[in-house]
């Protein structure tokens, strides 16, 4: 169900902080795809800016992050570069996006079928409001909600049902991408799963591609087809979910499996990172992992190595040790 | 779905075009320049972050400049003028001249020589009250907020009847029943009645520190609990006890003139307030004596304005939210110059 | 319903602190009260009136049945016999002197809340542009302008010197007082000069109030998403943002209503205008306590309905607040 096209290029992509007084590269011209119909994951250490990479997607950088430079590309549209009416039929017709924290996503004093509404209502005129409600209704089956409750506000409704009902919102104008932001951090173990696992069941039946992001590498290597793994504001490593773990290229990406502990087999011991990932203000010369890292070689601290593909472990990595 | 077997990014093939100029991203260096964003002055390095955003804050610093311009005017009162500000020191009703810079009342005192004097007062009065008022706000709020339960619902009932019972009407009837009342005492029924606000603020941000990480391992080490209010606590609250104070000073200056205004106050003080007073009184603008009103009407509306300016800059230091929309027009021009919509947030 | 029950408990609790306040006053200055109101007098008074008017002001028996009888007054609305009018009861003056106090600060808080609120919507949305560095500095500073001086300013230019506007009371004698447009029309007339000292010194508070939370809103998560949602600008502003920062704002109006109408009092002495404020003044300079605290009792139970009426409003307005 994932295909060989890419829905999403993703090129020199450079988000920026401004500060008061210094500038801070939170992304680094990072470069990937996102195929059709694909669940792509992006992991790595909070701060890492995973999150604001997803933000850039969507066209939602907030201040003071400033997209400073590089390409999204949407079927070979330049998304930076739309105006405003492309920009309205973009969000939501063809990218949604659910929060982290279902609890904030929502607002606490409009009803939940208003929220569902309105976005339908904004974007299909057409269907008029009864034809919007219907949809809602439909969307609130889907999610396993009971419809009865549509009238109800967000503080009624439990925090997995929140979740849901942001899932359901996500999915209101069956785009073609979903960005999922860690959406399923704020919930508890058991909920966590029953949300995923509908979401993955969506995802069959609609074919949506999903941008994922989380902590939870486990988690993401389940759900996910690939992986790229962010390291200080570049991605050090994109690689098939599985190889991840197996075989893993880039030393931060084995230092990140070491440091998750496997769900079955022998009890190992786990391995932090030692250090902490470098300031962003003002960068190391060569690989920004080079300080923290075991193998790392005079010409690490010099030039910063670029992400190559590798036929053999079906990767792309960017590591002087792989050459 | 992980049986996937994946082909090679294309990603590779198309790496081509990377040099693309509307996608390169200007260096770190190029971005300052072009925001105007500039490096921390040096010299801010060594004072608390709080101190060093305050002072590096245009509006906040020109209210302080005015601030002290003032309060210097009213310490150096004797030297700027060498009337005595309640003695007649001319004809009545004299236009502004070189004699009387700023003319004379229609009891024949130096407007000038009144307007600096009465700075003494109004500001004293002002200030005093403010601060006053703060330190109540402080010490309540802040054991409200860390105490909590039965102290909390006490302290916080009392804190809302202050909030709701109205000030200058209280103050009128206080200020009635000790026939005249002094500055001082004004001052002082301006502090009873003024600190509401800047309790309320506080217990909040106490309410918020007090489960945060360094105040539960103080209270684990089993620091005594005064001591984790002044040491750990407090210093957290510097910027909303000077917010409390700067709003409590403005309200003081405004309320004390009114009731002075309004003839509630001594009327042989001289401070802006019984300036106003006495004009009023006079019929000073309806004969046409503009010069005996409008001096202290500017010098009330200058001080309420510098003390709105350093509020402004206490907002943007307890509030980083409001700070990040400065540069938000040159971000504007930064994406329009490279012909991307700006659809800035 | 329990939070309303809460609150109006808080009211009446209130309430009382004011009244013991107003009663014990003037029981702890220096001399006795009842010497200082007959003295007031000024000899006008025989033998028999003094012994009635210490009886009919509870200043006879000990403090704790002065207190009930003190307190069985003011629910009969009995605040006691005038000095000034004499031998009119205060409690006339009063209700005379609030209608048409009510008028100005009812008109001047009408517009400084609306135009105000406009305005701090219209800075938020657009932070950092011209209107928000130019108006929201200067509007927060006449806020610091005190009502004396404001009415002092527009007095002197308007009806002195321009002579646009009359120079006092709140209608022309000569026109018959009912509900004609003649008389309202001059009703209004009278009151534009003291409406707009008060809405000069109040709207701009109104505009930071609005400014400040709506750009706190602005950045959370369900502003963010929908904005995502492609809505249209006018619907996230005034749906998804002012909607919430109305709130707190409708709380800080009826914390305030105190404070307008001390403002209003200084007002009404300078344009001569026949409110509560022009009365207290009379009343201050003849020293007639029973209106002075007769006013203050007055005004606290309307700061207090006020703070009632707003806690409705928060409830109608904020689902959260209903169960």
């Amino acid at each position: 169900m994932c295909s060989d096209r890419a829905l999403i290029e993703v090129r020199n992509l450079t988000v920026d902080y401004v500060g008061e007084h210094s500038v801070v590269r939170a992304v680094h011209g990072i470069d990937f795809d996102i195929m059709e119909g694909e669940a792509f994951g992006l992991a790595g250490e909070s701060g890492c800016g995973k999150s604001t990479v997803a933000f850039a997607l969507a066209r939602l950088t907030r201040l003071p992050g400033l997209v400073s430079g590089g390409q999204v590309r949407l079927n070979g549209e330049d998304v930076l570069k739309f105006n405003k009416a492309r920009l309205k039929a973009y969000r939501w017709n063809e990218v949604s996006f659910v929060f982290q924290s279902a609890m904030n996503a929502l607002n606490p004093v409009i009803s939940v079928a208003e929220q569902i509404m309105d976005v339908i209502e904004t974007h299909e005129p057409s269907l008029g409001s009864d034809g919007a409600r219907a949809r809602a209704v439909e969307l609130f089956e889907l999610v396993g909600i009971p419809p009865a409750r549509l009238d109800d506000y967000p503080h009624q409704f439990s925090g997995g049902m929140r979740q849901r009902i942001c899932i359901a919102i996500a999915l209101a104008l069956k785009p073609k991408l979903i960005i999922m932001d860690e959406p399923t951090t704020a919930l508890d173990v058991v909920v966590q799963r029953d949300i995923i696992e509908q979401i993955v069941e969506l995802k069959t039946e609609l074919g949506f591609s999903v941008l994922f992001i989380t902590h939870d590498l486990g988690l993401m290597i389940e759900f996910c087809d690939r992986i790229g793994i962010m390291y200080s504001g570049e991605l050090v490593e994109v690689a098939p979910a599985e190889a991840i773990l197996t075989d893993p290229q880039h030393p931060y990406t084995r230092a990140l499996g070491n440091s998750f502990p496997p769900l079955t087999g022998a009890r190992v011991r786990l391995e932090g990172i030692s250090g902490t990932p470098p300031d962003l203000r003002s960068l190391p010369e060569g690989c920004r992992f080079a300080p923290r890292c075991p193998h790392a070689m005079e010409r690490c601290r010099l030039e910063a190595p670029e992400l190559r593909f590798y036929p053999t472990s079906q990767s792309e990595a960017a590591c002087h040790l792989l050459n | 779905m992980s049986e996937l077997t994946h082909t090679p990014s294309i990603a590779l093939t198309s790496r081509g075009d990377k040099a693309t100029d509307t996608m390169r991203a200007p260096t770190q260096q190029e971005l300052m320049r072009e925001l105007g964003v500039k490096p921390k002055p040096g010299w801010t390095s060594r004072l608390p972050p709080s101190v060093a955003a305050f002072v590096t804050n245009g509006k906040g610093m020109a209210g302080v400049v005015i601030l002290l311009a003032l309060v210097l005017t009213a310490v150096f009162a004797p030297l700027l003028s060498s009337y005595d500000p309640g003695r007649r020191a001319g004809k009545p009703h004299v236009q502004p001249s070189y004699e009387h810079v700023l003319g004379t009342t229609r009891m024949g005192k130096d407007v000038f020589t009144q307007l600096v004097h009465g700075a003494r007062v109004s500001l004293a009065v002002g200030f005093g009250a403010g601060i006053f008022a703060a330190m109540i706000g402080l010490a309540i709020g802040i054991s409200s907020g860390y105490f909590g339960g039965k102290v909390d619902d006490i302290l916080t009932f009392f804190v809302n009847v202050v909030l709701v019972l109205p000030g200058l009407p209280l103050i009128i009837v206080i200020a009635t029943m000790v026939e005249q009342a002094s500055p001082m005492v004004i001052g002082l029924v301006l502090a009873l009645t003024g600190w509401g606000w800047a309790a309320r603020t506080i217990r909040t941000q106490t309410l918020a520190l007090r489960t945060r990480e360094f105040v539960l391992s103080a209270e684990l080490m089993g620091e005594k609990k005064w001591r984790i209010i002044l040491v750990e606590i407090f210093p957290n609250m510097l910027s909303f006890v000077m917010g409390g104070l700067v709003l409590g000073t403005i309200a003081a200056i405004l309320a004390e003139a009114a009731l002075e205004f309004i003839g509630l106050g001594d009327p042989n003080a001289v401070t802006w307030g019984t300036m106003l007073f006495w004009a009023q009184r006079n019929m000073a603008l309806q004969s046409g004596a503009w010069w005996e009103v409008f001096p202290p009407c500017l010098a009330i509306m200058l001080t309420g304005a510098a003390l709105v300016l350093v509020n402004f800059a206490v907002d943007e230091i307890t509030n980083p939210q409001l700070k990040a929309s400065r540069n938000i027009g040159r971000i504007r021009k930064f994406l329009s110059r490279r012909g991307r919509s700006a659809d800035v947030f | 319903m329990i939070y309303l029950l809460r609150r109006f408990a808080f009211y009446v609790a209130a309430f009382f602190v004011a009244l013991t306040f107003n009663f014990f006053i003037p029981r702890l200055m220096p001399g006795d009260p009842s010497a200082r109101i007959i003295a007031s007098f000024q000899g006008r008074l025989n033998e028999a009136q003094i012994d009635a008017i210490r009886q009919s002001y509870g200043l006879t028996g000990s403090l704790w049945e002065q207190y009930l009888t003190y307190m069985g007054s003011v629910f009969r609305l009995d605040f006691g016999i005038s000095t000034v009018q004499f031998p009119e009861p205060t409690a006339s003056l009063l209700f005379y002197g609030a209608t048409w106090t009510l008028v100005l600060v009812g008109l001047a808080v009408f517009f400084a809340f609306i135009i105000g609120s406009m305005m701090g919507i219209h800075a938020a949305w657009n932070r950092g542009g011209f209107f928000d560095s130019f108006f929201t500095p200067i509007n927060v500073m006449m806020n610091a302008f005190t009502p004396a001086i404001v009415a002092l300013l527009l007095f002197y230019a308007f009806s002195l010197q321009l002579q646009w506007f009359p120079l006092g009371r709140a209608h022309s004698t000569e026109i018959m007082p009912g509900f004609t447009f003649l008389f309202i029309g001059n009703v209004l007339y009278h009151a534009t000069l003291p409406v707009l000292s008060i809405f000069l010194v109040s709207f701009g508070g109104w505009h930071l109030g609005m400014r400040n939370v709506m750009i706190n809103l602005l950045n959370e998560d369900f502003v963010i998403l929908a904005r995502a949602k492609g809505l249209s600008d006018r619907r996230v502003r005034y749906r998804y943002v002012a909607r919430n920062a109305i709130l707190p704002q409708i709380t800080a109006l009826a914390l305030s209503i105190g404070f307008l109408l001390g403002g209003a009092l200084v007002t009404e002495q300078v344009f001569n205008y026949p409110g509560l404020g022009k009365f207290t003044f009379t009343a201050i300079g003849s020293r007639d306590y029973s209106f002075i605290q007769g006013q203050l009792l007055l005004l606290t139970a309307s700061v207090l309905v006020a703070n009632m009426l707003s806690d409705i409003a928060n409830v109608i307005l904020d689902p959260r607040l209903r169960t």
